[in-house]
């Protein structure tokens, strides 16, 4: 049990980490978005499935509903997540931010 | 003028800053809070209110009358906000309505189409083109955000949380409606006037609450003397009484905070904004 959680941990640091990356390396606003909404949804899922997992090692109807309780929190952020990111992007399209293309490279 | 008040200001700030130092070091066992009340709350407040969670019991038990004015000051941020933006403002203000069939502009210059009609639609001036996955979105979450306001105000006993966090997400999922769509589906949902009833009557079911302990024969706050008329032990009563005025608490803080949000963001027009 210890070793599944230990490596959904370290997935989930992984997509952290890409993310990260990403949104410091990404040329601009709209791209830097892309890794943002993306990597973090993914990421916080596994760690989250892996704390509710963890918080099932000693079995108990209510560590279940616990675990219950945390997973809910993943399928939040799996419905928010995308949503905000969408809304920053409209908001951002809509006044006027123009997306890069390779025209702009090297400025 | 500026100028004296930030003279008035950084003098009272000097004072204030001069003053802390009579105040007890951080965390210093010998200061009087540390020997009598923090020690007497740790030890007492379970058995004497069964609330598992102490700060609960001090503020809304121990300290009841000191959180009865707190809401207090909220209902008078509310009360500023009301009377300072909304009252002082003209009515008759510029509005544009589409006509549904033939696609027509119409502006109207003070004057009053009624906002819910089959022919006519009313264009906002600073409007953005809202978006449908975010409506969506914010339409099915707003339900869960007030069942997560109810719980934290509910759970207030065993949980950090209580009538004031309860009440600021009781208000944030009507202000997530009101930013997701606009502010009159937000205000169609929950009227001007329901708001402003709702104001009031938080603070006055907390201050009832505090008056039936005096009818009932004991002090003000005193939720002991409600064991009376609700058939429990005085503990289970002040318990009770504690949920019943969080419950006040959280009523007033709701309906704070969207009037507040929707006067600030509309500048006191209460129809279109942000």
């Amino acid at each position: 049990m210890d070793i599944i959680v230990v490596f959904l941990i370290i997935c989930g640091l992984v997509f952290f980490t890409g993310g990260a990356v990403g949104i410091l390396r990404f040329p601009d606003f709209y791209t830097r978005l892309h890794p943002a909404g993306k990597m973090d949804t993914l990421g916080s899922f596994l760690m989250v499935l892996a704390v509710s997992l963890f918080n099932l090692r000693e079995f108990s109807w209510a560590a279940v509903l616990t675990s219950l309780k945390i997973l809910l929190i993943v399928l939040f952020i799996f419905i928010l997540n995308p949503t905000a990111t969408h809304a920053i992007v409209d908001a951002g399209f809509r006044a006027g931010m123009r997306p890069w293309t390779k025209k702009d490279k090297g400025k | 003028m500026k100028a004296i008040g930030l003279i008035i200001v950084v003098l009272a700030g000097a004072l204030l800053l001069y003053s802390t130092q009579d105040f007890p070091f951080w965390g210093d066992p010998a200061s009087p809070a540390g020997t009598h009340t923090a020690t007497y709350y740790l030890t007492k407040a379970f058995e004497e209110t069964s609330v598992p969670n102490v700060v609960t019991a001090v503020l809304a038990d121990y300290r009841g009358f000191d959180t009865m004015f707190e809401t207090g000051v909220i209902f008078c941020a509310g009360l500023g906000c009301f009377v300072l933006l909304r009252l002082s403002r003209s009515r008759d203000e510029d509005s544009y309505y589409r006509h549904v069939a033939t696609g027509i502009t119409l502006h109207i210059k003070s004057a009053k189409i009624p906002d819910v009609s089959s022919e006519f639609e009313r264009i906002d001036t600073l409007w953005t083109p809202y978006d449908l996955i975010v409506k969506t979105v914010c339409r099915l979450l707003a339900p869960f955000v007030q069942l997560f306001g109810l719980y934290v105000i509910a759970h207030g006993h065993h949980s950090p949380g209580g009538g004031f966090q309860g009440g600021v997400i009781l208000g944030a999922s009507v202000i997530l409606i009101a930013i997701s769509h606009n502010m009159r589906t937000a205000i169609g949902r929950i009227s001007e006037k329901t708001i402003h009833i709702l104001m009031a009557v938080g603070v006055l079911l907390y201050s009832g609450i505090g008056a039936l302990c005096i009818l009932l024969g004991g002090n003000f706050l005193d939720y002991a003397s409600l064991s009376r008329i609700l058939f429990t032990n005085e503990i289970e009563a002040r318990s009770l009484g504690i949920l019943g005025v969080e419950v006040g608490v959280g009523i007033t803080v709701m309906a704070v905070m969207i009037t507040i949000y929707n006067n600030l963001s509309s500048d006191g027009r209460l129809d279109e904004g942000l």
